[in-house]
């Protein structure tokens, strides 16, 4: 199940949009979210698919993979939108039976929500198809940094994020192990009901914590000693800088931005 | 003559630390370090040696100013870590790799990870580029710079984790246990990246082992005992005090060992031993001694022999014998995906009852996969497992029943320890099984005991154990299922040669008195030479041998082309061998293999 989900994952290739600095994506991403709620016409959808499709070009990220993490999200998007379907009540019955009545409202706003979820999903998660967990951070540690000026404390919450990244896989694969390790000592993850399955979960929930722990009170030392301090005078490898190929996006961006609102008002 | 500046100056230092119980009461006081002097040279290399525990590895982190002493100063490269201004600068000038490669990387790239040091000095951008890339060319690294650490081996990352103190541009690198994790081949690559920084780079090389082979290269070695400096000196003139070792719970390299045995017998002279230093020099040695006139080819004649030992038969021992067969196995990893790979290839072979069987091979010759067949964790993608003579896929085949009778020991097994007491945690697998709760008690008090365990520990905490006692508990927890085989992946990974020893001999026990089978997973062939009685070697999925111990570890060039090494004692034998003489080469215990070169020295005598 874990090897399906590939909303979150990176996906390596180059393109015009990986290259493109993390602020103006997550610029867009935000941007491009707000857009689907401007307004309920079929031209604005229209549009904003357009562009997805385009955006979607640009980044040489396949569509079967995209696809691939839409359907893991599927069960969501299909409950949201049947209850939708179900609860929004408009003038015209379509269907009747029993207590179950479907409206033209109903209908409508059904086929919106759904429309605006998938959008929503893939727009954002091309975000973290194209651009690397640490550039993601770099990003949004940059893009904050006012702040700071207000205590708030960006820059360790960005570190935080990025090593949080880094041990995912790592605790992913003891997971792994000790699950086989109790598997080996008898357990078996497919008996019994809800409680009893429950209580199967003590064995492997507490030694993946315990080592949890040890790696991080290992890690913090490990990053003592290779004199980390903060972000008090911390220079980059890699710092932030836009080029012109982040400009030229900026200006689609803002284009992006004028034409839907242009939409949202004349139709 | 250069007067060599005094890099480190440890002056009396007493470590102490509170042992605290689960609720935070101080217990009692443990004095990590007892009045510790130490002094080194710029541009050395030095050793620290002691077992797990020593106190070793709470010297290191006072190098490096992550830990204070209670008493006595610390002076790096002139500075005291007393002064808290100094601690970034004495972290730069003394830098260290840790053992877990996992746990000390924190970039998500290689490059990244290897900049981290820099950026944290707040070195100029163009600066740190240059960095890092002197640092990966440094290590061999650079081809992998863009790679995440999470697919690189142990080893690989390991080298990142050097490359990541070389950018911090340090005067001393400390290795705190870095090549603990490591399979041999890491583990060597490593000594040869720390000798070569020193030698080409001036730089002080401090490492921190339990394994005295690595130590030939020193110029200084120290070895620690319950806190204690108990010995310095050249690596030689430590050798020779073999007692004193030997209380330090330590052990001589192998060849070492040999080379006193001969020079007792009477082989080797004062004067060749003093030019003996590596193992290849002891057989040079031999070489040039004892060659004889009539040196004939009989080398690759003897070495067909033994070939004739090696093929076990699988396909005639029918699958109705008892004991676990594997027929024509392959598996396939994430099958039908891009990353599709083969661990097992065409693998046929049988493990009888109360046999003790070696696997041995790189890491990713599908070791891992095949002892995970053995109980059913992983199903073949082609061809069969059976377990006395029934297939374990056959619907009535009762799956919890091979779990039970296959024990099998993961790789550091004490980190699946979860229950609050010893006792529970044993009781674990036996409550499993469809047993009273008494039985199930018995069977873990029985296991403990079989470990080797008092019975005072059953009420301790799994967690407050020394590492040698937690991965007791934790073959404890598979013994009281009370199985018919035992599968251990490297059970004697990261303990020191005492502990490792003992939890060996107690497989033996097992195996002798209980008749338990036993296959055990190893990367030390000196380990495996002494206590199993066949080997199965692996190599790309496939079995490529599978024999006697000692027809194995005849077959020089085979292993030495799939970059296996042979236990010193076999070498000796076969050397000899193919200069003629006619020694045993069917013996693989160092025991026997000295019996044999005392029996070959005598006949010698007689004939002159």
């Amino acid at each position: 199940m874990m090897k399906d989900m590939t909303i979150g994952q990176f996906y390596n290739t180059d393109s015009v949009i990986h290259r493109l600095d993390p602020r103006v994506k997550v610029i867009f991403t935000l941007i491009y979210v707000m857009s689907l709620f401007f307004s309920r016409n079929p031209v604005l959808y229209v549009a904003a698919f357009a562009v997805l499709v385009f955006y979607i070009k640009l980044s040489k990220v396949p569509i079967s993979f995209i696809m691939k993490g839409l359907k893991a999200l599927g069960m969501i998007i299909l409950f949201t939108v049947v209850i939708n379907l179900f609860t929004v009540q408009g003038a015209k019955t379509l269907v009747e039976w029993h207590f179950i009545r479907i409206t033209d409202a109903g209908l409508k706003s059904a086929i919106y929500l759904g429309l605006r979820l998938c959008f929503m999903i893939i727009g954002s998660s091309m975000m973290t198809y194209t651009t690397t967990p640490n550039a993601l951070t770099d990003g949004l540690e940059k893009m904050l940094g006012w702040m700071k000026k207000i205590h708030v404390p960006v820059h360790e919450f960005a570190m935080i994020m990025a090593i949080a990244l880094r041990f995912v896989p790592i605790l992913v694969d003891e997971l792994d192990k000790i699950m086989k390790a109790q598997m080996a000592r008898g357990v078996d993850f497919k008996e019994g009901n809800l409680m009893a399955r429950l209580k199967k979960l003590v064995p492997i929930i507490i030694p993946l914590f315990v080592s949890a722990v040890r790696r991080s009170n290992e890690l913090a030392l490990a990053m003592d000693a290779r004199c980390y301090h903060g972000g008090e005078g911390r220079t980059k490898m890699k710092p932030l800088q836009y080029k012109r190929n982040d400009r030229i996006a900026y200006v689609f961006v803002m284009i992006y931005l004028v034409m839907m609102i242009a939409i949202a008002i004349h139709f | 003559m250069d007067i060599r500046k005094k890099l480190i100056d440890i002056k009396n230092v007493t470590f102490e630390y509170f042992r605290r119980d689960a609720e935070g009461n101080v217990q009692d006081m443990v004095e990590a370090l007892k009045d510790v002097s130490l002094e080194v040279e710029e541009g050395q290399f030095i050793a620290i040696l002691g077992r797990n525990g020593s106190g070793k590895s709470t010297l290191a982190k006072h190098i490096n100013a992550l830990l204070f002493p209670s008493e006595g100063e610390v002076i790096i490269d002139g500075m005291s870590t007393e002064e808290e201004e100094n601690h970034l600068l004495i972290r730069q000038t003394a830098g260290m790799v840790f053992q877990n490669p996992d746990n000390q990387i924190v970039g998500n790239l290689v490059e990244e990870d290897v900049a981290f040091g820099p950026e944290n000095l707040g070195v100029p951008t163009a600066d740190i580029w240059n960095r890092v890339d002197a640092a990966l060319n440094e290590t061999g690294m650079e081809k992998l710079r863009n790679q995440s650490p999470n697919h690189l081996s142990g080893g690989q990352k390991q080298r990142v984790a050097i490359a990541g103190v070389l950018a911090m541009h340090p005067k001393c690198i400390i290795f705190d246990e870095a090549t603990a994790m490591l399979d041999p081949q890491g583990r060597k690559n490593m000594i040869t990246v720390a000798k070569r920084l020193q030698e080409e780079n001036g730089i002080t090389v401090i490492l921190i082992t339990h394994h005295m082979d690595e130590v030939l290269a020193a110029d200084q070695v120290f070895v620690m005992k319950d806190g204690h400096v108990v010995a310095q000196g050249a690596p030689e003139l430590i050798f020779t005090q073999k007692t004193l070792l030997e209380e330090c719970g330590l052990c001589l390299p192998v060849f070492y060992q040999y080379m006193e045995q001969m020079h007792q017998d009477g082989i080797l002279t004062d004067r060749m031993c003093s030019r003996i230093h590596t193992e290849q020099d002891l057989l040079a040695c031999l070489k040039e001694v004892y060659t004889q006139e009539r040196t004939g080819d009989s080398a690759g004649k003897d070495e067909t022999i033994d070939k004739a030992f090696l093929d076990y038969p699988t396909d005639g021992v029918g699958k109705s014998k008892e004991g676990l067969l594997l027929n024509h196995v392959s598996y396939i990893y994430n099958k039908g995906y891009a990353d599709e790979r083969k661990a097992l290839d065409d693998v046929s072979l049988h493990i009888g009852k109360g046999e003790f069987v070696a696997v041995i091979g790189h890491t990713g010759s599908g070791k891992s996969t095949l002892m995970q067949h053995l109980n059913g964790l992983y199903l073949p993608t082609e061809g069969n497992v059976y377990y006395d003579g029934q297939d374990i896929t056959d619907a009535d085949f009762s799956m919890k029943e091979l779990r039970q009778k296959v024990g099998l020991v993961f790789q550091y097994p004490e980190y699946q320890l979860f229950a609050e007491t010893v006792e529970k945690d044993v009781c674990f697998g036996p409550e499993n099984m469809d047993i009273s709760r008494v039985e199930a008690q018995k069977r873990a008090y029985e296991a403990i005991e079989a470990v080797g365990l008092p019975d005072t520990i059953y009420d301790s905490s799994p967690l407050q154990l020394s590492g040698g006692q937690k991965r007791r508990v934790a073959m404890a927890g598979i013994l009281a299922m009370q199985p018919e085989y035992l599968v251990l992946d490297e059970p004697t990974a990261g303990l020191d040669p005492y502990s490792a020893k003992a939890i060996l001999q107690m497989l033996k026990d097992l195996q002798q008195k209980q008749g338990i089978g036993i296959v055990l997973v190893s990367h030390s062939m000196e380990e495996v030479a002494e206590y199993a009685d066949r080997i199965i070697v692996m190599d790309q999925g496939r079995k490529c041998m599978d024999g006697p111990v000692w027809a194995v570890y005849n077959q020089l060039y085979r292993l030495e082309k799939l970059g296996l090494s042979v236990p010193v004692g076999n070498r000796i034998l076969v050397t000899l061998r193919q200069m003629g003489y006619s020694v045993n080469t069917q013996i693989n215990r160092m025991e026997d293999i000295f019996a044999e070169l005392a029996r070959w020295k005598s006949l010698m005598g007689k004939q002159v």
